[in-house]
């Protein structure tokens, strides 16, 4: 982060890739500011971009071209050792599909970034149970993904994505593949999370989702066209 | 030119087995003809008309003879590993240089017929004292131990060969199958039968089969080729040591098809047996 | 936590996991049976040849040790010049005859080896004692058996028969004095053994001082192929052959075997090879999300393929352990249809396990299935995340 709260400062960001023999532009010189602190929800049509884009922010994906700051950090141009190591200690990421271990229990799963940081397993078990429990999911830390339903698998990765307590916590589409009321509860608990400090970056359809952020950025065509504040 | 060649009994006694000459002269009067090994020719660049001496013990002095013919090996498998060289010489020249006197070894007797061959066998052993008679086809069994040993040996190779290869081929035919367990999920749930499915999956190991034995027996065939060429060579012999017969052709393709289509059938029925939604991890 | 993961992925799918480990393990015994027969032959004939510590054997001139029925002149000459040398410790020249024995109304033919007891090396005494007297003789079990006899009794033999007078020749009435194992025969031979002069004596004018074999004894540190070369030179009725030179040149007549090892050992090889890329890749590709994820998370590339190849090497030493059980099983089976060679002494072995030949398997094949699984390993670990993730997503 910056002196003044900068957490993400993105120019100009471009997303260029060739698919069936034409060159696709998905993102076309995005501009983005985040805030320490902020929970700011990217939404738009189907490929407008903004799954490219939050890739790019989570360096996922490297940017055609622009420049982009995470905390300080200069993300484009990482090798992909060096990226790989940013999003591990930086960035904590939720995908739409969950994404978890299914060979590997809920505490496993989260405790997984840790272990890759090389936290010891004492220390890793007790903030995995620390962060379950922060979930909503105390009692369940060694089902199997295949024990858990859909809500419960989302608020594991929730939980894994804070495991090594990175400063920009990432989603995209978190609550595609929950119904209503699931959806709900994940909704709640983004919430929660944003008003104990954790800046987030959602991508989303889901209307309540987006409502529930602070600032809502408007994608079309690859480009950012408006912004909302709440 | 003269070389000086000792002759091992065993190996002078050459001239009793039937062989092809491949070139000869007329003999002549004296000194005696010879008919020698082809590869001792060439080893040792002895040409037709040479003259040689020949002795029972590099000491003696020995016969001076000319070579008067240059003889082939016969195709006989016994001859395959024996490195030494044969010469062919007359009876009794080669009694009287090893001083074995009116003996020899063996005979060999031709009949009428296997009637007249029976008969003769029993009439020679009821009169001879000191030696028997045997058939040829129990001569040729006698003989024929060591390549039925090898023989056995072979069919055991073969057998593990192809257990190992039904492992191999399940193996992998599982694990090829098992890949496209979510396009089988997906077929199923538009209502496609578990027969069709499975028919399906038997077609085209039966299509692998066909196209792998076609190419195996193309393999096969080339290699068996090669395995002749290059012992032919490294033995001198003209002995055919590999032979592709359709009966083989006709074994090798029906075990490999019947193992992979067999093996399709084994993946497939695993894969359908599963409700459609497990094949998706549901 | 990579080693949980490996663990649990390879549990998870228990059918092809042990399918993969036996096939794995079927790779291996071929792998292990075609090292063993690659060197068992050699290590066997050449402990066979020295097991008594005869390093040299002279035979007639251009022959191989009974090769033929050709003998070397001189013999107790030869005896002397050998033992003139002081590189020379001990000489035990040999005779070969086929005798007929009878024992009652039963007779038969048997090998026969003329020997001096003091310095032999063809034989181990079993029961009773080495023949020293002209009229003593030592058999073998086969023999004995054929017969009806044992130690102890009398038996008539003769070295040919004349068919005009009808009578055998150089016969002589003998008794077993001793039970032996002849150490170079093939199992089921019958031979018996009795002191030199006595079959030199029976086989009449044409062996009298003759033998078709000398095998020399060095002493220790000896150089053993100049002494050869030595011999060989000095004493010109005969071929001089060393251990290694006999060992070369049985490979050289059954080279087929080591030939048909070293193809059949590459077959398995490239098809444990094959096995095991396969098993890699489908396993990969089923995971290619799971695998973008763990990198989206920040775990890094070369953990993914440290994670790969674990499994791989698991299944890799399970199936070899596995397959060193089965090999040893096979080998044993395959020896015992090649020991049916006949004239093949009792004590060569086509299959001989050395623990050196488990570790070369082994390393071979770990070499194999690293090598097979590395590719597959960094290609699924290597993938875009962004557009890996899109497309198992629409998967």
């Amino acid at each position: 982060m910056t002196d003044d709260g900068l957490l993400v400062s993105a120019r100009g960001l471009r997303r260029d890739y060739p698919m069936a023999g034409e060159i696709v532009h998905a993102v076309r010189g995005v501009s983005l500011d985040v805030r320490s602190g902020e929970y700011v929800a990217i939404v738009g049509p189907s490929g407008c971009g903004k799954s490219t884009l939050l890739n790019m922010l989570g360096a996922i994906d490297a940017p055609s071209s622009g420049t982009l700051t995470i905390a300080g950090n200069r993300v484009n141009g990482l090798s992909d050792r060096e990226a790989t190591l940013f999003r591990l200690r930086h960035i904590g990421f939720v995908f739409q599909r969950f994404y978890l271990m299914p060979v590997l229990t809920a505490m496993e799963n989260v405790e997984l970034p840790m272990a890759e940081a090389g936290l010891e397993k004492a220390a890793r078990r007790s903030r995995a149970r620390e962060l379950l429990t922060y979930v909503g999911l105390g009692e369940r830390f060694r089902h199997r993904p295949t024990e858990l339903s859909g809500g419960e698998q989302q608020r594991v990765a929730i939980a894994r994505a804070l495991a090594n307590k990175p400063e920009l916590l990432l989603a995209d589409e978190p609550t595609g593949e929950l119904d209503a009321r699931t959806g709900a509860e994940v909704i709640g608990l983004f919430d929660r999370l944003n008003r104990d400090g954790t800046t987030l970056i959602v991508v989303t359809h889901d209307e309540e989702l987006a409502s529930a952020a602070r600032r809502v950025v408007h994608m079309r065509d690859g480009v950012i066209v408006d912004e909302q504040h709440r | 030119m003269t070389a000086a060649l000792s002759l091992p009994l065993r190996a002078a006694i050459a001239f009793l087995v039937a062989a092809q000459s491949i070139d000869s002269l007329p003999p002549r009067h004296s000194p005696r003809s010879v008919a020698i090994d082809e590869r001792l020719a060439a080893d040792y660049a002895i040409r037709l008309g040479d003259t040689i001496v020949i002795a029972a013990t590099p000491a003696a002095v020995g016969d001076t003879v000319v070579v008067s013919a240059l003889v082939r090996r016969s195709r006989d498998p016994s001859e395959v590993a024996r490195g030494a060289y044969r010469i062919r010489v007359h009876l009794d020249q080669l009694q009287r240089l090893v001083g074995y006197g009116d003996r020899v070894e063996r005979f060999a007797v031709g009949t009428n017929g296997p009637t007249a061959t029976d008969s003769s066998l029993a009439a020679i052993d009821a009169a001879a004292f000191g030696f028997r008679a045997y058939s040829s086809h129990e001569i040729a069994v006698e003989s024929s131990t060591t390549f039925l040993v090898v023989s056995r040996f072979h069919r055991a190779i073969g057998v593990i060969t192809i257990v190992a290869s039904a492992i191999f081929l399940l193996c992998i035919m599982l694990l090829k199958v098992d890949e496209r367990r979510r396009d089988v999920a997906a077929l199923r749930l538009m209502g496609i039968s578990r027969r069709t499915i499975v028919r399906s999956v038997v077609l085209e190991s039966a299509l692998i089969a066909v196209l792998g034995s076609i190419a195996g027996v193309a393999l096969g065939a080339i290699v068996s080729a090669f395995v002749n060429w290059h012992y032919q060579r490294v033995y001198r012999t003209p002995l055919t040591f590999s032979l592709v017969t359709a009966q083989i052709v006709a074994i090798a393709v029906g075990i490999s098809l019947g193992l992979g289509i067999f093996a399709g059938l084994l993946a497939a029925q695993r894969l359908v047996r599963r409700p459609p939604l497990s094949l998706f991890g549901r | 936590m990579i080693l949980t993961l490996a663990r649990a992925s390879l549990v998870r799918h228990r059918a092809r996991t042990l399918l993969a480990i036996l096939g794995v393990a079927v790779s291996a015994a071929m792998l292990l049976d075609m090292v063993m027969l690659a060197t068992g032959m050699r290590v066997s004939f050449g402990s066979l040849l020295l097991s008594q510590g005869f390093q040299i054997r002279l035979a007639p001139k251009g022959t191989l040790p009974f090769d033929t029925d050709a003998t070397i002149p001189d013999a107790s000459h030869v005896v002397r010049t050998l033992m003139a040398r002081p590189d020379v410790v001990a000489v035990s020249p040999v005779l070969g005859a086929q005798l007929h024995v009878e024992h009652g109304a039963t007779s038969v033919s048997a090998a026969a080896l003329g020997t001096i007891a003091a310095v032999q090396g063809d034989y181990k005494l079993l029961t009773g004692h080495a023949p020293t007297r002209d009229d003593e003789i030592v058999a073998n079990d086969a023999l004995l058996t054929a017969l009806g006899a044992n130690v102890g009794d009398t038996l008539r033999v003769a070295a040919g028969f004349d068919p005009q007078l009808r009578t055998f020749t150089g016969q002589r009435t003998l008794r077993a004095v001793g039970r032996v194992h002849f150490i170079y025969l093939a199992a089921g031979e019958r031979a018996l053994a009795m002191p030199l002069e006595s079959l030199q004596a029976i086989e009449g004018a044409s062996r009298t001082d003759r033998a078709s074999l000398f095998m020399v004894r060095l002493r220790a540190g000896a150089n053993v192929e100049s002494a050869r070369s030595a011999i060989e030179q000095t004493v010109h009725t005969v071929s001089a052959i060393s251990t290694e030179t006999a060992i070369q040149q049985v490979e050289q007549r059954l080279s087929y075997f080591r030939q048909l090892a070293f193809i059949l050992g590459s077959v398995s090889l490239a098809v444990g090879f094959l096995l095991v890329t396969t098993l890699v890749t489908v396993s990969v590709n089923e995971r290619l999300g799971e695998f973008a994820v763990l990198r989206a998370i920040g775990v890094r590339r070369t953990r993914i393929l440290e994670q790969i190849m674990l499994e791989g090497a698991v299944i890799m030493i399970v199936g070899a352990v596995a397959g060193l059980g089965l090999g040893l099983v096979t080998a044993r089976y395959l020896n015992s249809i090649l020991a049916a060679f006949p004239g093949l002494p009792e004590a060569i072995s086509f299959f001989l396990f050395q623990p050196r030949d488990a570790w070369l398997s082994l390393g071979l094949l770990a070499l194999c299935g690293i090598l097979a699984g590395i590719y597959p390993a960094w290609r699924g670990a290597s993938l875009p995340i962004g557009p890996t993730l899109r497309e198992e997503a629409v998967a």
